[in-house]
């Protein structure tokens, strides 16, 4: 605050050797990076600069020939597409829960292994565990062995309460997903949370007891305040990898029914794989991407604020 | 404000294992400034955490006027602490960490905002009630520490090496201050150092502790003056006071090739204890240093030379074949030398004696 009005001068930095010499010297340290950036155009840069050209043809797969030069048509259909906004709303809402489920989960699992009791290691890696199975492996189980409506556990353990043979799956489509991506994210939340817990020092809640807080006056004055970064942390990741997810939609349901548990992902190869038309879908990935970089902006600037703001003054 | 009393108090971290403190008494009067002191595992600090409440208190009782505090939870003791690295809220500002206290005790804001500016007045904090904790100087961080202790008021204070992170000079001002405060404030006051410097100036009564155990507990005059044991002798004052283990003679002991006369006192005190060897503790500055030529006294090289302006350490060995360690405190100007030849003779009649095989004082 007052501290940086009087830095001194020599601190703004000085360019030594910019003779003529050093901008030959420059590249040859740059050069050996080149062929890795070179790469990286070529496999991100203009698949995404096919894409955009792609959205401005009429092109679909079942017409040959039908292909031609249409402009920004193809992007005023996504936008009237009822069914792009209902998908758009489902990705928001899949995105949303599941991160904010498994991160209160994550949470309360993460304070329980905090502690030391009898078994904590047996029990920490039955925890990790659903994080270590493959996504569509865990989609499965969840739709065959869970949800399944005539040998599925939910319905047998529920089945004394009166709950009869529920569909859950086509009943509730996206609860479904949203309930084997929780199950799925919860140990990543814990074990970052468990992490910023187990980073607590521990003369800081000594003297918070000390200072008269009970319990709970320690997690909500103390450890909350400890844990924010670590939250936000674990909520940009999460969503960074919910908002792309497929492979559970497509083992669990299909997007369906209809779209109502479809995401933009899963839409966006609904239109090009199984309605082939690659203009229109490879439109809505423009506009998806775009989305994405508004939104990965501030999500990162979040995560970047909170990380470096531990040592400013 | 309140007494304090250890009664027979002990920690057992592992059964069957030597208690981190054993059987601790200790009677803490209203008002008083006791520093409990010893080296590295001596349980000094643990103690002090069963009185906060952060151990166990395994057997006896810790009172606090009057009251058992076994089983009681840190929060109803109505002690203050401040720890050696300080432990501030990181997230709070140096206003919210020194209300803390007051909040969780349910004071209304406007009281707790007249007693954070009252005690920020008296630390020289007033204009850093806004900042965060990493933005202020070890020694800020430690007033904010103190500050987030005395506004609320409590029954004791307890301090954990609290100087241990601040440099010299910052820590015998700081020195000062903490006692100062104490006696202003007049609030019952447990100390905890490894520094005897720390213990002996600031201290109404000094609890020394050794490997979980009481070894004494006194004004720090007495600690040095008549120290209980050996170990008490060698651990207050420094340079350490010179501990020599000689045989009993006839006006005295044998030091060397000569004999150390005695008084009758000492003496006596000797023979009534029935020991053939006993152990002799002479303090540095109970020499009095004269050449080698005056043939009297015990024979000695100085090895070292210590010029602290004001006085001098001469680090020395007796030519007693086994090259006995000897260290005497000398005027400032001595003018000895590396390798001078020395003799030492006790001045004062007030030496102490040790039983070497128990340690205790005879």
């Amino acid at each position: 605050m007052t501290v940086t009005a009087e830095r001194p001068a020599e601190l703004t930095p000085r360019r030594p050797d910019r003779g003529p010499g050093s901008r030959a010297d420059g590249w040859v340290r740059r050069a050996p990076l080149l062929p890795a950036l070179v790469f990286t155009i070529i496999v991100t840069q203009l698949p995404f600069l096919f894409t955009i050209y792609y959205s401005l043809q009429s092109w679909n797969l079942v017409r040959p020939g039908s292909r031609q030069f249409v402009g920004i048509d193809n992007y005023i259909l996504v936008f009237t597409d009822s069914q792009f906004r209902q998908v758009a709303l489902n990705t928001v809402l899949l995105t949303a829960g599941s991160v904010l489920f498994s991160l209160i989960l994550g949470l309360l699992f993460a304070l329980l292994l905090d502690r030391a009791f009898l078994g904590r290691g047996f029990i920490r890696t039955l925890l990790i565990t659903p994080f270590l199975i493959t996504p569509v492996a865990a989609a499965l189980l969840w739709k065959t062995v869970l949800f399944d409506p005539t040998y599925g556990l939910i319905n047998f353990v529920l089945s004394p309460f009166g709950v009869g043979a529920t569909d859950w799956i086509s009943t509730f489509p996206l609860t479904s997903v949203m309930v084997a991506l929780v199950w799925q994210w919860t140990p990543f939340m814990m074990l970052l949370i468990l992490a910023g817990l187990q980073s607590q020092p521990h003369d800081v809640l000594e003297a918070a007891r000390v200072d008269g807080a009970t319990s709970w006056g320690v997690f909500r004055e103390v450890t909350i305040p400890h844990l924010r970064r670590f939250i936000e942390l674990g909520i940009v990741l999460g969503a960074i990898y919910l908002i792309n997810t497929f492979d559970a939609i497509y083992m669990m349901t299909q997007g369906g029914p209809g779209t109502a548990s479809a995401n933009l992902p899963f839409y966006i190869y609904q239109r090009a794989f199984l309605g082939f038309d690659i203009g229109q879908s490879a439109a809505m990935g423009v506009v998806v991407v775009v989305a994405t970089i508004i939104v990965a902006t501030f999500a990162l600037r979040l995560i970047f604020r909170s990380f470096s703001g531990g040592e400013e003054t | 404000m309140a007494e304090v009393e250890f009664d027979q108090a002990s920690r057992i971290y592992t059964a069957g294992a030597k208690p981190a403190v054993n059987r601790l008494d200790l009677e803490i009067a209203d008002g008083e400034f006791v520093v409990l002191v010893g080296p590295s595992g001596s349980g000094k600090s643990t103690a002090l955490r069963m009185l906060a409440g952060l151990e166990e208190i395994d057997g006896g009782q810790i009172r606090i006027g009057g009251r058992n505090m076994v089983g009681v939870p840190s929060r109803d003791r109505d002690i203050a602490m401040v720890f050696q690295n300080y432990a501030l809220y990181p997230n709070k500002t140096v206003g919210e960490n020194m209300a803390f206290p007051l909040k969780m005790r349910g004071v209304p804001k406007e009281e707790r905002a007249t007693k954070v500016k009252a005690a920020a007045e008296i630390l020289g904090l007033s204009e850093y009630l806004d900042r965060k904790p990493r933005a202020l100087s070890g020694g800020q961080r430690q007033r904010v520490a103190m500050g987030r202790a005395i506004v609320r008021e409590p029954q004791v204070f307890l301090m954990d090496e609290p100087l241990s992170n601040l440099d010299a000079k910052m820590r015998v001002s700081t020195r000062t201050e903490i006692a100062a405060m104490q006696r202003r404030l007049g609030v019952t006051t447990v100390y905890v150092t490894h520094d005897q410097v720390e213990a002996m100036t600031m201290g109404d009564r000094v609890a020394l502790l050794k490997d979980g155990e009481l070894q004494q507990f006194a004004t720090p005059a007495e600690l040095y003056d008549k120290p209980a044991n050996a170990f008490v002798a060698g651990f207050i004052g420094s340079p350490a006071m010179n501990l020599f283990t000689l045989p009993v003679s006839e006006e005295g002991v044998r030091m060397g090739s000569s004999e150390l006369a005695l008084p009758r006192s000492l003496r006596s005190r000797i023979t009534e204890a029935g020991l053939s060897t006993v152990q002799l503790g002479i303090r540095p500055e109970q020499w009095t240093v004269g050449s080698n030529g005056d043939g009297a006294g015990v024979k000695a090289q100085v090895d070292v030379v210590e010029e602290l302006g004001s006085d001098a350490f001469l680090y020395a060995h007796l030519d007693d074949g086994e090259q006995t360690p000897v260290v005497v405190r000398t005027g400032g100007r001595s003018g000895a030398r590396r390798g001078d030849q020395i003799a030492l003779t006790p001045t004062s009649e007030d030496l102490h004696l040790f039983d070497p095989s128990t340690g205790e004082r005879v």
